[in-house]
């Protein structure tokens, strides 16, 4: 009997250790999560359809937006730009507006851009602009347009220049 | 049961609709009325109007478009009898003339322009247009807001150079 309550409290402070050690452990410092997103080195020609399609200064194109985006158009990045078309959207704009994208569902758009596209309706942003969620700026992606090629074809991996150039010449 | 009598349903709805503070704080933010200005067409030029125009109980009367066109960028001279041309999404066309005050507005019974806009301006047989649309706020000054920096042109004005609108 004695033999059999030694051994259940062994037991017990072996799991209590095991649990302490568990809440004290600190993630390994070599450690890595390795996203896949979509390129940034082709990113510009879409980045350029969003500022123009969502990043007018009463939608997109204000701070307090999860979908942020900068362009000349728009909100500007820097404070010493206003927003006028006379003077170009800045490579930094670009960038942050990478950061947008691919920072609003990080681990679905990793899921899309390794599974080359497919799919893309997994992503929040392009139902918002298909139109398939509500949207306060409503459907301004339409299935086969240029804007819907230019979106798809970058989530593939191959971006439809020509496709995001015709996109620029929407209303 | 007693029913409560309507008026106190007002009341209340009216209490309800007031205890909005970002709202609050978007209106206490435009300040007081200009002296010497009555309440009416010509007042708040350059203010974003459907922050009280929005037709909530106790706000005046519901907008759907509105703004204030003044004739430079760098003062507040307006720009009177001005038009404003809006075209919507379906491609219907409204125009509008700026009254004394640079103002011009549309009642949201009267007009309901369907999103995004494009809008130019002319003036003395000259117009230009904006370059990027309006994506759904029906206040210009919402966007164009003084003064001037990264996140607004600034006022909407008409005297521009070589003819294109920031």
């Amino acid at each position: 009997m004695i033999r059999m309550r030694s051994v259940i409290v062994g037991i017990g402070i072996f799991g209590a250790a095991a649990v302490i050690a568990l809440a004290c452990s600190s993630p390994s410092s070599t450690a890595t999560a390795q996203e896949v997103t979509p390129s940034e080195a082709s990113f510009a020609p879409l980045g350029l359809v969003l500022i123009q399609a969502c990043g007018t200064l009463d939608c997109h194109g204000q701070v307090g937006r999860n979908l942020r985006i900068y362009g000349n158009t728009g909100l500007r990045l820097s404070s010493a730009n206003v927003p006028t078309s006379l003077t170009p959207t800045t490579a930094d704009e670009i960038s942050q507006d990478f950061g947008s994208v691919v920072g609003l569902e990080p681990e679905i758009m990793s899921e899309v851009a390794a599974d080359k596209g497919v799919d893309p309706e997994r992503l929040t942003f392009y139902r918002k602009a298909r139109g398939l969620e509500s949207h306060k700026g409503g459907t301004i992606v339409l299935p086969g347009d240029a804007r819907d090629v230019c979106i798809t074809s970058w989530l593939s991996g191959s971006i439809d220049e020509a496709q995001c150039t015709v996109a620029l010449t929407y209303p | 049961m007693r029913r409560l009598p309507l008026a106190l349903w007002l009341v209340a709805a009216a209490l309800a609709a007031s205890c909005d503070p970002v709202h609050e704080q978007q209106i206490d933010a435009l300040g007081g009325e200009t002296p010497g200005v009555p309440r009416g067409p010509l007042h708040r030029p350059g203010q974003p109007c459907i922050v009280c125009h929005d037709g909530a109980i106790g706000d005046p009367p519901a907008f759907s478009i509105a703004g204030t066109v003044f004739a430079y960028g760098n003062d507040a001279t307006p720009l009177p009898d001005a038009t404003v041309t809006i075209t919507s999404v379906d491609g219907s066309v409204q125009t509008f003339t700026a009254n004394a005050a640079g103002n011009f507005y549309a009642s949201a019974n009267d007009y309901t322009p369907k999103y995004p806009l494009h809008v130019s301006l002319t003036s003395g047989g000259s117009t230009i247009k904006m370059v990027s649309h309006v994506g759904g706020n029906g206040s210009c000054a919402f966007c164009h807001s003084d003064p001037t920096g990264p996140s607004s042109p600034g006022h909407v004005y008409f005297n521009v150079p070589n003819g294109v609108a920031p």
